[in-house]
């Protein structure tokens, strides 16, 4: 019966697509063998819990039974979208970002420049602005509660200077937050240094050359040559910041952590993640949680999909 | 005239400087002497003659600082090794070796690359207390081992090795594995370097995952151990300077020591990202 049959097509019959030799094939061993404890371990740790933060915003879950859960729909999302707590701590994260993205980026922009062309020490400067980048959020925050409680060293200063009030700005709802700005804008203000000084140094210097023979003075070669050069990294600097703002957490954390009640004093310092945490693992409702941290994916997701499509593509 | 003024700017510049410099390291500075003064004279500013290691000792004798050191290093050693191995290897992979999925697998890491850890926080907090790891210091290493942003930066290292490098190593008759352990793992030792510094200091500096999943005080980080004597210490601030001292004097000495390995990952990876 055999013989009869028309001979079985080869995979060879289609010519245009070369077989991979055997070394490519002993390369794709090596390539699966070498990238398996990453793909394992980034999804298991990783894609997975971002595929669980949608189930579980579909389910009532207590922190203390987490084996019993009960899918409810959207109902969690129903009450997101009533729930004044919610609104408040997308308020409050609102605020805390349209202030600290403008003025680490103004601030770190005008850093930058005035770094960029100092003769020597720029490894110095740039090393000690990058510095509270590095320090623990921990630190920071305790070290800056400290400087800014009633009759502390920065709320003398300021309330000598500025007549505002010598307080405990941590403690009071009107200042609270204005102090989580500062914190934070302290710490982040040197990583967009960095970022912008690079940013500089790729503009090619014949640019400004050639602006100087055609008498361009100093403002026009900023206004013509560093502002257009620059604009992805500013764009990237204001929405990379705003993803890494809408995050804030430890700072908040900490000057409300001897409470038992996050966001204190008086809900001034309710960021969304201290929302999503406080309802996950405070009130015990993941579920809850979980439909929070799927507003929170889908800001991040948002920013993201607008920097890739605003950033020009590079290598 | 024309010079003269150039030398003004150029001073202003450095006045400037140096006072921007000075407010970033200047809260760091404040610990570390209000560290040193004894809490009956803390408001007030003490000529160093009467600095005293009095809250050092303090701290120590009243909370398990040492032990939240110990925890601190073990924990930290544990991720830096694994990012190491796993990270590395990942990333050669992704630059080196053509294989069918390759595109999508990188794909895969920059898309999850922005997916921050606190929108993730609950399900992570569930697979750990699934496992029963509440309290154990691999619910801090083992989740945070494999890491995006780290195999996009040793691609990255890896992609600016010359293209015949395997070529050249496959005529000697070398495989794939010794390539990569022979040849291009010792030419990306400072791509390594970054490495293991950026997961160092995230991990020392960790705080909500520590803080969520450790509640035994003789298993807290530093970072949540320093937070906790906040209340313990409320207003002893010299004694909590100590331990800020404690918890930020390591990282910012090693950032120091080595900020050429670690600020440029900063400045590209971002904006390439």
């Amino acid at each position: 019966m055999d013989a009869v049959l028309p001979p079985r097509p080869l995979r060879r019959s289609r010519p245009p697509r070369r077989l991979p030799s055997s070394k490519a094939r002993r390369d794709w061993t090596a390539a699966y063998v070498l990238i398996a404890p990453a793909a394992a371990l980034l999804g298991y740790w990783f894609i997975y819990p971002i595929v669980e933060t949608f189930v579980l915003a579909l389910q009532r879950v207590n922190l203390f039974h987490f084996s019993e859960r009960t899918y409810v729909g959207l109902q969690n999302f129903n009450q997101l979208w009533h729930d004044p707590a919610f609104h408040h701590s997308l308020y409050i994260t609102l605020i805390f970002v349209v202030f600290v993205v403008p003025a680490q980026t103004i601030m770190a922009l005008l850093l930058a420049s005035v770094l960029h062309n100092v003769g020597f020490g720029k490894t110095f400067f740039r090393t000690a602005f990058f510095v509270p980048y590095m320090t623990s959020t921990v630190a920071v925050t305790t070290v800056f509660m400290k400087l800014f409680v009633a009759g502390g060293l920065l709320s003398s200063l300021l309330a000598a200077m500025f007549r505002l009030p010598n307080t405990t700005w941590y403690a009071e709802p009107e200042y609270a937050l204005p102090f989580l700005v500062i914190v934070y804008v302290y710490m982040y203000i040197g990583l967009y240094v960095v970022v912008f000084v690079s940013g500089l140094e790729d503009i090619p210097a014949e640019l400004y050359e050639a602006a100087k023979v055609d008498g361009a003075d100093t403002v026009q070669q900023f206004r013509f040559i560093t502002v257009p050069s620059l604009r992805p990294f500013v764009l990237f600097v204001v929405v990379a910041g705003l993803i890494q703002a809408v995050q804030i957490f430890d700072q908040a954390y900490v000057i409300a952590s001897s409470g038992t009640i996050l966001g204190s004093p008086a809900g001034a310092t309710a960021t969304l993640v201290i929302f999503i945490y406080q309802q996950a693992f405070r009130l015990n409702d993941l579920g809850y949680g979980s439909a929070a941290a799927v507003v929170l994916l889908a800001i991040v997701f948002l920013g993201t999909i607008v920097t890739r499509r605003l950033l020009p593509e590079r290598s | 005239m024309r010079r003269r003024k150039r030398y003004l700017v150029a001073t202003l510049k450095y006045v400037f400087l140096t006072a921007v410099a000075l407010i970033a390291i200047g809260p760091l500075l404040f610990a570390l002497y209000t560290s040193f003064e004894s809490p009956v004279d803390y408001p007030h500013f003490v000529s160093p003659l009467h600095l005293t290691l009095w809250n050092y000792r303090y701290v120590l004798d009243n909370a398990p600082v040492l032990r939240w050191y110990g925890n601190t290093l073990f924990v930290t050693a544990g991720v830096v090794i694994g990012a190491v191995v796993v990270n590395t290897m990942a990333g050669y992979v992704l630059a080196r070796i053509p294989f069918p999925g390759r595109a999508i697998s990188f794909l895969v890491v920059l898309a999850i690359l922005m997916v921050p850890l606190q929108a993730i926080l609950i399900p992570l907090y569930l697979l750990v207390a699934q496992l029963g790891w509440l309290n154990s210091y691999q619910s801090l290493i083992v989740p945070f081992i494999a890491n995006p942003f780290l195999i996009f930066l040793m691609r990255q290292s890896f992609s600016t090795l010359p293209a015949d490098l395997e070529d050249a190593a496959a005529i000697d008759g070398a495989g794939r594995f010794r390539t990569f352990l022979k040849i291009a793992v010792p030419l990306t030792m400072s791509g390594i370097g970054t490495q293991a510094l950026l997961a160092g200091t995230w991990t020392w500096n960790s705080f909500m995952i520590p803080v969520t999943f450790m509640t035994d005080p003789n298993r807290y980080m530093l970072t949540v151990g320093l937070n906790s004597l906040q209340s313990q210490f409320y207003t002893l601030t010299t004694v909590q300077m100590a331990g800020v001292v404690f918890l930020a004097v390591p990282v910012v000495l090693m950032f120091v020591v080595f900020q050429r390995l670690i600020v440029p990952s900063f400045a590209t990876a971002g904006i390439r990202g």
